[in-house]
């Protein structure tokens, strides 16, 4: 609702510029995903753990524990509505969780350290993982039992081809697995920079292609489900245009993905650590290897439009929002996560309705009955008379509804609504904590956060000490829980 | 009650009218429209109400002899998109009557809000305690004590679950509504008495008004401030989200409204009116596109807040001292209970709510200014007015220390007796559950004696009716 009050000037821009916030961290921090409307966003970290945070308020809203302590998260998916979320861990479980409720609708043991899980577009009880050293499957959990399918590592070959690649197949992993947006199959990566294309029914590769001899690390798939983004260990980031999936009459032998454009650092040899698109596929964005930026391309020219700088560490996991031109970042290090976004200033005719704010000096002219006197009642009545307009405060235009979400979903159960727990994020955070002496510690102040968010001063090797001090005086936290 | 400043009522409706007659004379056209095709080169609103006049024809015959009046009543709905759908006819007055006086409080309620599923009322007053009632039968079900001083705002969680309430005491406590318990952590930070409170739709947080001129946001998980914006140079009388939580408005003494960026926190637009009178009380519309606020040269106004400009002005009350809370409200042809589980069938205007300081709570069609109910009951104040979304009730509270709770009565086609029989079946089982109620509150100790005393003669005689 505040966009017909926005600056024009500031709806227009689309990629961000500053950091503008720094996500009171729950934890390190290795990997995030917004979730499809956008005001949410999870954080799994190294210890296993997962935080959603609002993006409204900045704050944890829940905190999920179910892997195995001290296991790092790999990936996170959310489902479409926002209410479950799809974690998996190299504990070798994958867990659908109820953000209702905060409880694990179904927990799955993979069998093998899970590399990434991606959750089906449609089925919110299916998901597809790759697994280290092992074929990637396919999981249905819509019954308690699970049900499990393996789907080939392989790339699809020619019958002559077949044994001549006998030896080199046994050590031919996939390392990354997403749906297509419809779900109808699975997009493979493997460790000799293979790309494989898998009906979800058969099971069958129906493409396979070779990007590179490296093996690639990520694929992504943007909104519209039309461009694949790959990164590969060879330091190029690729774009792949794909075919409409979800079109029945699609043959598999008329699928040819054919790299679109190339990102590379050629002078200075960076490799990347993790690339997303952003909003709308018009621009890639990957974190570097060893450096602390974050480079982004435009698509369409495939040039480089900006770095963002900002805090003095490697930066990992970097995520897009799903609408806005607002990127978030995890720190290798700290496990922080890292905001950037478009920094508005106060318009300052905003503050004062009779001021306007020109370009350059205006001549006045004064209207011919500017200095007129009217007795007040006479204007009065005037104004009340001028009052003729239909006004309609009931109806909800369209647009809105369908910024809120509400549009394709009839009624209100639709609309998953993230519950407000209270005191989630009490002394629950390590950095909240500061030592200031041989065992003592003190809580930050409130005024301290708030310069802190742009600064990032480091307050590092807490952790463990706060939470002691928690324990000390008696609250929540407790290890291994 | 004088009417004197308010313009014609009927003026507001005029407007299509004149378009229509530019192009058609007056007396032909009625005749015309339903017979005859529009002549090319009229534009699309003209076209607009050919429909409306076609389908008038078809549900009554003789409509040559419906009077002007009711005519341009039906065509001009607020919902100028309602092209084919049967027009139904706005009323021009309501029917709402006394269904039960609420007491207990010990001083002045300041404000009542109903629970957004509808079930509960609750009010804060002078007296530091908050009370949550049954909206249904008027049973006092929690009192909510904690506060040090006397509270003037309270604003209900989307899920109802949460009730905020901000004192003179400088916090806002969070009260659990099922156990009536207090949450730990109340709400600390502003310098001065906290004069208005609001949740976002989606209840992650919370924005307060306070006498420190400052407004600030809240995350409510963890009770801290996220922002706080410089935004008066007086007391912040008022406060409100917008239905996706984008915006905020705040208002105050000083005679503006401002409305706020919630995720930047900076000031969008800032809306005064000439007079510069101190504002009191602000509300978004239901579908966000104006505000409406109350100041203290005895107005209520709605604000295009996008284009900053005043596009009604409500009057016939009188508010020139106290900080009158304002609300919006719909209603139908019928009293909700009685329409269908097709709901959506019925037409909903909508209307604005205030009380005045003669003690009585007037009701104004928000498209024509008319009036078109003036609740009487109260004697001195009404400090506040809510309208329940859910069955079109209608709460007020005021210095004389009782809530008032109105219901419209059955429809006027079905007559007033059948009406009449369902609010007294209502007291009687409201009446058998009180003095349960007594009892338990007795044992509590508190407030044993005067709790919620219904007076049933009040319940007829107190309903005036005056006709906008």
């Amino acid at each position: 609702m505040n966009l017909p009050l926005s600056d024009p000037v500031l709806l227009a821009q689309d990629i961000p510029e500053i950091l503008t916030a720094r996500l009171r961290s729950s934890g390190q921090a290795v990997c995030i995903r917004f979730s499809h409307r956008g005001d949410l966003l999870a954080a799994g970290t190294a210890k296993g753990t997962i935080a959603i945070f609002d993006l409204e308020t900045n704050g944890v809203a829940r905190k999920l524990k179910g892997h195995t302590t001290g296991r790092t998260v790999q990936s996170l998916s959310w489902e479409k509505s926002g209410r479950y979320l799809l974690s998996s861990s190299i504990d070798w479980k994958v867990i659908l969780w109820d953000l209702k409720d905060g409880s694990r609708v179904r927990t799955v043991n993979m069998g093998a350290p899970v590399y990434i899980a991606d959750l089906h577009p449609q089925n919110h009880f299916r998901c597809v993982a790759a697994l280290y050293e092992y074929r990637p499957a396919v999981a249905d959990f819509t019954d308690k039992k699970v049900q499990q399918f393996a789907l080939p590592n392989l790339p699809k070959r020619a019958p002559h081809e077949q044994e001549a690649n006998e030896k080199a197949d046994a050590k031919h992993f996939t390392t990354v697995a997403a749906f297509t947006s419809s779900g109808s199959h699975v997009i493979t990566g493997t460790t000799k920079g293979w790309l494989n294309v898998i009906n979800t029914e058969t099971r069958e590769t129906v493409y396979s292609t070779r990007l590179c001899s490296k093996p690639i690390l990520l694929i992504r798939l943007s909104g519209s489900g039309r461009d694949l983004l790959v990164n590969a260990s060879d330091t190029i980031i690729r774009t792949i245009k794909l075919p409409d999936f979800s079109d029945p009459n699609l043959q598999a032998d008329s699928i040819n993905l054919e790299v679109e454009h190339k990102f590379q650092d050629v002078v200075n040899r960076l490799s990347w650590n993790h690339v997303a698109f952003s909003a709308n596929a018009d621009y890639v964005m990957a974190s570097t290897l060893m450096n602390h930026d974050i480079y982004i391309w435009e698509r369409g020219l495939g040039s480089l439009v900006k770095i963002l700088e900002g805090p003095k560490e490697e930066l990992g996991a970097v995520e897009w929002h799903p609408t806005r031109p607002y990127v978030a970042a995890t720190g290798v290090e700290s496990g922080r996560i890292y905001i950037w976004s478009i920094h508005t200033p106060q318009r300052w005719s905003a503050l004062a309705p009779d001021f306007l704010e020109v370009e350059e000096n205006v001549e006045y002219i004064e209207k011919e009955d500017e200095f007129d006197i009217h007795p007040l009642d006479e204007l009065q009545k005037r104004r009340l008379d001028q009052e003729d307009e239909e006004v309609d405060v009931l109806t909800v235009d369209a647009m809105q509804l369908e910024r809120e979400g509400a549009a394709n979903l009839a009624g209100d159960d639709g609309v998953f609504r993230m519950p407000v727990l209270m005191g989630v994020d009490e002394s629950d955070s390590e950095d909240e904590m500061v030592a200031i002496g041989a065992g003592q510690f003190r809580r930050k102040s409130t005024a301290r956060e708030e310069s802190e968010l742009l600064e990032g001063d480091d307050v590092n090797d807490t952790d463990s000490m706060s939470e002691q001090a928690n324990g000390n005086t008696g609250s929540k936290r407790r290890r291994g829980d | 009650m004088s009417y004197a400043s308010t313009p014609d009522p009927h003026q507001g409706r005029r407007s299509p009218k004149r378009k229509r007659s530019e192009s058609l004379d007056p007396p032909s056209a009625y005749h015309s429209a339903a017979s005859t095709p529009y002549p090319p080169g009229l534009d699309g609103a003209s076209e607009h109400f050919a429909f409306a006049y076609e389908d008038d024809n078809e549900g009554d015959v003789q409509t040559p002899e419906i009077p002007e009046e009711l005519r341009s009543s039906a065509e001009g709905t607020p919902e100028a998109g309602a092209k084919r759908r049967k027009v139904a006819e706005r009323p021009r007055s309501l029917d709402y009557a006394l269904q039960y006086t609420l007491k207990g409080h010990k001083r002045g309620v300041a404000g009542v809000k109903f629970s957004p599923d509808g079930k509960w009322l609750a009010s804060c007053s002078a007296d530091c305690t908050l009370k949550i009632w049954s909206a249904a039968t008027g049973a006092l079900q929690h009192t909510l004590e904690g506060h040090l001083a006397g509270i003037s705002a309270l604003s209900w969680s989307p899920d109802s679950r949460v009730l905020a309430s901000g004192s003179d005491d400088k916090l806002i406590r969070l009260w659990d509504t099922t156990t009536g318990k207090a949450l730990p952590v109340p709400l600390a930070g502003h310098h001065n008495y906290i004069y208005s409170l609001a949740f976002s739709p989606k209840g992650n947080i919370l924005v307060s008004g306070s006498y420190d001129e400052a407004v600030f946001l809240w995350d409510v998980r963890t009770a801290r401030v996220m922002r706080s914006l410089p935004a008066h140079s007086d007391p912040v009388s008022g406060v409100d989200f917008v239905r996706d939580g984008t915006l905020a408005a705040s208002c105050s003494s000083d005679g503006l409204i401002r409305i706020w960026d919630t995720g930047t926190g900076q000031c969008l637009k800032t809306l005064v009116h000439e007079d510069n009178a101190p504002v009191t009380s602000v509300k978004f519309s239901p579908n966000g596109r104006y505000v409406l606020a109350a100041t203290l040269d005895s107005s209520v106004r709605l604000w295009n807040y996008v284009e900053g400009r005043c596009v009604k002005t409500y009057q016939g009350h009188k508010n020139e001292k106290f900080s009158i809370g304002i609300c919006f409200g719909t209603y139908g042809t019928t009293a909700p209970e009685e329409s269908t589980a097709d709901a959506e069938v019925q037409q909903q205007w909508a209307l604005a709510a205030c009380g005045s300081e003669d003690g009585s709570t007037v009701l104004w069609d928000v498209n024509s200014k008319e009036i078109l109910q003036r609740l009487h009951g109260h004697e001195g104040t009404v400090l506040s007015v809510d309208v329940c979304a859910q069955d079109g009730a209608i709460a007020t509270c005021g210095l004389d220390k009782t809530i008032k709770i109105y219901r419209r009565r059955a429809t006027a086609v079905n007559g007033q007796a059948e009406g009449g029989a369902e609010l007294k079946k209502e007291q009687d089982v409201k009446n058998s559950e009180s003095t349960e109620e007594q009892t338990a509150i007795g044992g509590g100790g508190v407030n044993g004696t005067s709790q919620h005393v219904h007076d049933q003669q009040t319940t007829k005689e107190d309903i005036t009716m005056e006709e906008g």
